[in-house]
């Protein structure tokens, strides 16, 4: 009973990204493949756009209420952060990255297909649902991006070769993500007051909420305070993001998440 | 990778590197001022071991005993020895300390210690063995431990706010929103749960209620009466699903293929092709079949029919049942059947008449996410007697009273003007070194230096003149 074919969209949206890579690698100076490369990258994330419009006026509903519609919003962000990253600081190799973690989101919604249907749960209904989950996802996918740059500098580290490694993307990035990511608690705690009559209850996916929070808020005072000391940095960001990921999706799975309000299928 | 590593990073590796190796530098006495990482891990280490003796001996906290005007006392005595001690002891090596990065990165080392032992742990004491609900762990934000460590950090946010305020300057607006603003949220919290007060009202359709029952269960009169003049509910269409007849469970592998039940739907459930040939809201049963009627405890139903893979067709009806009457499946073979989910609330609300004792009569709807308010409470749609769904006539209402929470929103507030601050913070990195384009590299170098010092959320170019101690060894 779904008029529009969820498959067909994903994977036209992964074959476009990942011509739009190929491209990428291979172009070197040729114009037309160059062109190519960001039409085809372009047009992977527009493939998403246009099939998250259509669900979002196929369920009359924003698409944002189960996991797997999460996953699709972060697998659309991922690429627009990282293909206005290399747009404004000319960082190419995190095109790659950032597709292939699109990619790798994109492959998960459809091993694990989801059941789209129109019920949304009248807490859900607010206007702060929206901004809310936008939000942090664009957060979530700005801070992605701030730890491939901490992971490729770590493995680079410890591979022992001689190196340099430029913070200061990380940094963007994670100003930028933090930011965001402050935003969707701020939008997340009015919105709490208006539904459940609190703004903050350390419901356990609060309490992971805080400490993704708090763990990049340490990074940047960190980086602030030692800008030299780049690997306990890069640590410090590798953490964040185990401690996001929980916050994401892993809180589902602990046992202290029994009673959570912010229960996700 | 290889591609990464040009010349010009064999260049640069003179500042960037972590290969580099360090000049010797002085080791420093622990608590010889200035104070640094080492004094932090040791305050930090004090902290625990006290609050958790505290705990020990004297059992959790409770808020209550900093109810009104205790909390405004606390408030204004913490606040002000914060800007008494900076404004004339900046020079003592705690209050110097704690107002720099050292302290406020150990803090929220600590804080973060404890929350994330908060995020394994059950926050209740049932199904938590006796040692965890003794250190306090399993209520952790009402033990000691907890109470010190947002000490500590709040008195570093604090002196970290006042170091930047004096002198005052235009351009560390973005740095006082942030911390000033997360230091009143913060503070406007912790201290106003002692006043938080949530109680439940149980409204009937009909009945003026004046009372109220807290989560200790204590019965409160309240400065107002709640009359329910109506409980209303909307629901989704139920779902059509294949069950295993035995159990009445959903199989697995069609939960992602039900869809919603609407005449002339159709879809295929594992393998089962399903139509919708009649659907009705409400109805009732003649004959063996449903007709649309309007009548407490009606349940919805529909007229379906299955096509198994040989074409053969099976045609019944459905029903979810309801409070009053029984569910109905259609059994499609030995093991399975199809059948109506029960259907989800899409909206409910109550329809309310609230008197005051001034004599002002509110009509009003509480609705989820749309509270009411009422002489400094808050009234929210809370629940309702879910065994008879729409047709309960009960509604709860929870009301809060919160009088701290302006000044909580004024601190979320700055945070979020602080936040779009932080956003315009990052600085045009160094050229990605690729060997094949060197465009820009000569505008870059001069900038070097100072991208590295001026590496600060505050932008704050005092910095450069007089780094922090710690800055300046290396």
């Amino acid at each position: 009973m779904m008029p529009i074919d969820p498959t067909l969209f994903t994977i036209a949206a992964i074959v476009l990204w990942a011509l739009g890579m190929l491209f990428f690698l291979i172009a070197g100076e040729r114009k037309v493949i160059k062109f190519l490369a960001h039409g085809s990258y372009l047009a992977g994330i527009l493939v998403l756009v246009v099939f998250t419009w259509m669900l979002w006026d196929m369920l009359g509903r924003p698409p944002m209420r189960t996991l797997g519609e999460t996953r699709l919003w972060y697998a659309m962000f991922l690429p627009v952060v990282g293909y206005a990253t290399y747009i404004r600081w000319d960082y190419k190799w995190i095109l790659h990255y950032s597709g292939a973690m699109a990619i790798l989101f994109l492959v998960i919604n459809l091993i694990y297909p989801d059941n789209y249907d129109r019920d949304l749960m009248p807490a859900l209904q607010s206007i702060w649902f929206v901004p809310h989950v936008i939000v942090y996802i664009f957060a979530y996918a700005l801070l992605a991006a701030a730890t491939i740059v901490a992971i490729k500098g770590l493995i680079i580290h410890y591979t022992g070769r001689m190196w340099s490694w430029n913070m200061q993307l990380a940094d963007n990035l994670v100003y930028l993500g933090l930011g965001f990511l402050t935003l969707g608690l701020l939008f997340g705690a009015l919105w709490g007051k208006e539904a459940w009559g609190h703004y903050w209850m350390w419901d356990p996916k609060e309490t992971w909420a805080f400490l993704t929070w708090i763990g990049y808020l340490a990074y940047i005072h960190y980086r602030y305070h030692k800008p030299k000391q780049i690997t306990t940095a890069m640590w410090v960001l590798a953490g964040a993001f185990i401690i996001l990921l929980i916050a994401w999706f892993g809180v589902n799975y602990l046992p202290s998440a029994a009673n959570s309000v912010h229960t996700y299928s | 990778m290889n591609k990464e590593i040009g010349t010009e990073d064999l260049l640069r590796t003179k500042d960037m590197s972590l290969n580099k190796p360090q000049l010797p530098r002085k080791k420093k006495p622990v608590w010889a001022s200035p104070w640094g990482y080492a004094e932090g891990w040791l305050f930090v280490a004090g902290l625990l071991i006290t609050g958790l003796a505290l705990q020990l001996v004297s059992g959790g906290l409770s808020a209550q005993t900093l109810s009104w005007p205790v909390n405004l006392y606390v408030g204004l005595v913490f606040t002000g020895l914060i800007v008494l001690s900076w404004t004339f002891f900046r020079k003592n090596s705690l209050v110097n300390w704690l107002a720099r990065v050292p302290a406020a990165v150990t803090s929220i080392a600590m804080i973060t210690f404890l929350v994330l032992i908060m995020g394994f742990t059950l926050q209740e004491d049932a199904g938590n063995p006796v040692w965890v609900q003794k250190l306090g762990l399993s209520n952790m934000t009402s033990s000691w431990p907890f109470l010190f460590g947002m000490m500590f950090f709040m008195a570093s946010l604090g002196m970290a706010t006042m170091k930047r305020l004096t002198p005052m300057k235009g351009r560390n607006i973005g740095f006082f929103l942030n911390h000033a603003g997360l230091y009143i949220a913060i503070m406007a919290g912790l201290l106003g749960a002692a006043d938080l007060q949530r109680v439940t009202m149980d409204l009937h359709e009909g009945e003026v209620v004046w009372g109220s029952v807290d989560r200790q269960g204590h019965y409160m009169d309240m400065p107002f009466a709640v009359e329910l003049e109506r409980f209303n509910m909307e629901e989704f269409n139920p779902k059509i699903a294949v069950i295993t007849t035995n159990d009445g469970r959903i199989v697995p592998e069609s939960i992602s293929d039900m869809f919603e039940i609407e005449k002339g739907h159709h879809g295929n459930l594992i393998g089962w092709k399903v139509e919708i040939l009649e659907y009705h809201k409400m109805s009732g049963r003649i004959d063996g079949r449903f007709e649309p009627v309007v009548d407490y405890g009606a349940p919805p139903s529909a007229l379906v029919r299955v096509t198994d893979s040989h074409g053969q067709q099976l045609e019944g009806w459905i029903t979810s049942g309801s409070f009053m009457y029984p569910h109905q499946l259609l059994q499609i073979d030995r093991e399975h059947s199809v059948a109506m989910t029960i259907p989800q609330a899409s909206h409910y609300s109550s329809d309310v008449v609230i008197y005051t004792p001034a004599g002002d009569l509110i009509e009003t709807r509480i609705e989820v996410n749309h509270p009411a308010s009422v002489n400094g409470w808050r009234l929210y749609q809370y629940s309702y007697d879910d065994r008879f769904g729409k047709w309960s006539s009960t509604s709860v209402i929870e009301a809060i009273r919160d009088p701290w929470l302006p000044v909580v929103y004024l601190g979320i507030f700055m945070l979020i003007f602080g936040s779009v601050y932080l956003m315009t913070l990052g600085k045009a990195p160094e050229k990605e070194e690729e060997p094949a384009s060197g465009q820009n590299s000569s505008e870059r170098i001069g900038d070097e230096k100072e991208a590295t010092l001026n590496d600060s959320p505050a932008d704050n170019p005092k910095r450069v003149n007089e780094p922090e101690p710690e800055l300046a060894g290396v």
